[in-house]
């Protein structure tokens, strides 16, 4: 917002305490306050973290249609997906260090991409990987029985 | 509690270079805010002396406003200084606390502006509420620094 570098997608994650949520996303992902904003009463108005080139808002239950999954029973209707140059298992101990659930271990997937998924105290599930490996749509058609398309 | 205003950016510099920059360099790379005016008819910004001294705005005339009086001063790390506008009631002060901190090559500058959600209805609040006046002084501080990155480099 009022900011060139402001991606074209960004994704807002909604918290019952945000302000704790502040302080593990940044311990176990390395995510960035870039904005947070308290209004006179000291609550949190608005927050943005940076990651890379991207962006996460963290925010509150701020309508009865927005909620944290702990507020219904550990659903999620998405899930970010965190996207890293080196060393994903390295990133899977960060998170469990921090308190996240390891919900699958770093498996290296048919398509090249090493991957754990996990659980944030307040249950949002995030992905995470690595590309290790370069396969051609023709190896992974080989591999997996689907039909792909739109492989680079 | 005081409402607060958290920004922070990476630029491509060492602590010191940023705070010199900051400090030294201000009239350079400072954009004038048709929203947060410091003076009807903007002038030129810079930092007077150190811990005790201010932060001022030369007018085109030669006229000096004085934007706030420096707090603290600890190069490299962290400078707060009081911000007042021309168009704050007079026993209005906010506060501003700059921090640099070192991250890898880069220099992460976060700015803090402390209660802003002080300022009443009239001229400087352009009519808003608290959230949008203080989201539109976050985006304020974030193009400054922005401003204060490009420069360098």
């Amino acid at each position: 917002m009022a900011d060139a570098n402001f991606p074209s997608l960004s994704s807002a994650v909604c918290y019952v305490d945000p302000r704790a949520a502040l302080a593990f996303l940044e311990q176990a992902f390395g995510f960035e306050i870039s904005m947070l904003i308290e209004d006179g009463a000291g609550n949190i108005a608005h927050s943005e973290m940076r990651f890379g080139s991207s962006v996460v808002m963290v925010g509150n239950e701020w309508s009865a249609d927005h909620k944290s999954p702990r507020s219904i029973g550990g659903k999620n209707t998405q899930t970010v997906h965190i996207q890293i140059e080196t060393d994903v298992d390295a990133h899977c101990e960060r998170a469990r260090a921090a308190g996240f659930e390891i919900i699958v271990e770093p498996e290296t997937q048919f398509y090249g991409d090493r991957t754990y998924r996990c659980r944030d105290p307040e249950g949002h599930i995030w992905t995470v990987a690595q590309t290790v490996a370069t396969v051609s749509a023709a190896e992974m058609e080989a591999e997996s029985g689907l039909k792909i398309t739109g492989w680079a | 509690m005081t409402s607060k205003v958290y920004v922070a950016l990476r630029v491509k510099a060492s602590p010191e270079r940023a705070f010199e920059a900051f400090t030294g360099e201000i009239g350079a790379w400072w954009r004038p805010s048709g929203l947060f005016q410091t003076t009807p008819r903007p002038g030129v910004l810079s930092f007077e002396g150190g811990e005790g001294g201010r932060l001022i705005e030369t007018r085109a005339g030669g006229k000096v406003f004085e934007i706030g009086r420096i707090r603290l001063w600890d190069p490299p790390r962290r400078l707060v200084f009081a911000w007042r506008q021309a168009n704050f009631p007079p026993d209005l002060h906010t506060e501003v606390e700059v921090a640099f901190e070192a991250v890898g090559e880069e220099t992460r500058v976060s700015v803090e502006h402390r209660g802003f959600h002080n300022v009443p209805d009239g001229a400087a609040r352009h009519g808003w509420p608290d959230q949008l006046l203080l989201l539109r002084l976050a985006e304020f501080w974030r193009g400054q620094i922005a401003q204060m990155g490009e420069r360098l480099g």
